[in-house]
């Protein structure tokens, strides 16, 4: 089975947006810049709901939008995380299959990923994730030894650096967007502030 | 680490009166409750007067909400002391327990509110909260139900229960719950939005209609409502792509999707945007369509 790797940015934006909305379930996007085939890199991600994610039309509207960004940057869609909003139940919602099938349908190497609530804390040892992939039609566990997150501690650094320092309400969802259409969903400012965060700690992540 | 005023250059007065917007508006953004609230009753609170009692309840909860069981406890402390007996109090006590994942210690204390006052609401819904929090939304679903047989005006509880019914999928039940708010609520343009979106997602022909003309119905009532519009672009693009349709709907559903695109792509231009985010719905309403078809 092909291997994924988990970037520092795509897995600290999904982090932040998780405790951004800790009340809430959140949905986003997890995106690459490696050419299909091979094994996959998500370098980046795209938060996209905090509300509501079961309906369909915000979520048609942000596939669509994330797309064409995608296209016009190089990148393209590998996969779909969510968080629930329930501690104690971290399972792909029918809505979460839906959106993976469809992402599944143009990438055929995409992976579902839930957050594990219960394992989200300062000094996870392990980083608090779940990975699907399809095999015969259904959506199941990945080997967890084909899932690749190089230096750990240092992403979990940087996420519990960027919630101490409040700096998780930068982030800008989908839905946050539609609320303010002024805000940038594609987080740059973010991501450079991350991308600064891992130059400065052991070499470049 | 600095303190609130001093970060933002505040009074205590503006201070409280921001917690009195985050109040009066049921804003649920804890943490910068229990920042500003917690300073302003440990430096303020003889300037407080009688609101300082709503003020210990409000912060309360945030401190609930950000596992500050210390600050949860001498907020409570105060509460009790200033009301004891009060039902209201014990009802806060009770969130704490649920805090705690104490909840069969909750339920006896909700219950006893129950058994002093069998009117009490507040109790009531705190026992089907504690229903969804544990996962079991099926039985959340049907004391709601049971609930609003008694309190059929209680708009907080029409609405949680579309909400519920969202997530378990039943989108015909949360359409139902959202007409009720739509009655009661007819200038209230986010529940025509989420209506329209409820129908949207239900599919079929005559949904999509139905979802074109309430997403419509949203923007009437407010024309910033960007879900709505974004909203009425793709029921009127996925109507006018339909094979079902006759000439004549598919000639005004391309003109109201036409419309809709001009006023995002003007909305888009006149605040300061980043370049991508704008060429991208440019992109997307020129291909006169999107990729993925109707999610459920």
């Amino acid at each position: 089975m092909a291997e994924v790797e988990l970037s520092c940015v795509a897995y600290v934006k999904m982090y932040l947006h998780a405790s951004l909305f800790p009340h809430c379930s959140v949905n986003g996007l997890l995106l690459s810049s490696s050419p299909p085939g091979g094994d996959v890199c998500i370098s980046d991600c795209v938060p996209l709901l905090h509300s509501h994610l079961p309906l369909a039309p915000i979520t048609q509207l942000a596939l669509t939008q994330v797309d064409i960004w995608c296209m016009q940057t190089d990148k393209r869609i590998v996969g779909y995380y969510q968080a629930n909003a329930s501690i104690s139940d971290c399972s792909p919602t029918p809505s979460a299959l839906k959106v993976a099938d469809r992402i599944w349908e143009q990438c055929n190497q995409a992976v579902l990923l839930m957050m594990d609530n219960a394992k989200m804390s300062v000094e996870c040892r392990v980083p608090p994730i779940v990975m699907y992939e399809r095999r015969d039609s259904r959506w199941t566990l990945k080997d967890k030894q084909t899932i690749m997150l190089r230096q750990w501690e240092e992403t979990r650094s940087i996420a519990n650096q960027l919630l101490d320092a409040r700096d998780h309400t930068l982030l800008v969802d989908f839905d946050t967007h539609l609320d303010d259409i002024t805000k940038d969903w594609t987080n740059e400012k973010l991501n450079a502030k991350i991308a600064e965060l891992a130059s400065t700690a052991n070499g470049k992540i | 680490m600095a303190s609130v005023s001093e970060l933002y250059d505040v009074t205590w007065e503006e201070m409280r009166d921001k917690l009195r917007k985050w109040r009066d508006e049921n804003y649920r953004n804890s943490e910068q409750i229990v920042d500003v609230g917690e300073e302003l009753l440990n430096e303020h609170a003889s300037k407080l007067g009688d609101d300082i009692w709503i003020i210990y309840e409000q912060v309360m909860i945030a401190a609930l909400d950000c596992s500050r069981d210390d600050l949860a406890v001498s907020c409570l402390q105060e509460l009790k002391r200033q009301f004891p007996g009060s039902h209201r109090v014990k009802r806060l006590a009770g969130m704490r327990l649920e805090a705690l994942e104490r909840y069969e210690d909750a339920t006896k204390l909700y219950d006893s509110i129950l058994q002093d006052d069998p009117t009490n609401t507040a109790a009531r819904k705190r026992k089907m909260a504690m229903l969804k929090a544990q996962g079991k939304s099926p039985e959340a679903i049907r004391d709601l139900n049971e609930y609003l047989e008694q309190f059929v005006g209680d708009q907080e509880a029409w609405h949680e229960l579309s909400e519920l019914y969202i997530n378990e999928h039943d989108y015909a039940k949360a359409a139902f719950c959202l007409e009720e708010l739509m009655m009661t609520n007819p200038h209230n343009h986010l529940y025509c939005e989420q209506y329209a979106e409820v129908k949207y997602t239900q599919g079929g022909l005559d949904n999509l209609e139905l979802s074109r003309k309430y997403f419509a119905q949203a923007l009437k009532l407010n024309n910033r409502n960007m879900r709505a519009l974004f909203g009425f672009y793709m029921s009127a693009s996925h109507i006018a792509a339909s094979p079902k349709v006759s000439a004549k709907v598919k000639k005004d559903n391309v003109r109201y999707a036409a419309w809709a695109a001009s006023q995002i792509n003007r909305a888009y231009q006149k605040s300061v945007m980043s370049q991508p985010l704008m060429s991208s719905f440019e992109e997307m309403a020129s291909r006169g369509l999107f990729g993925p078809k109707n999610m459920c």
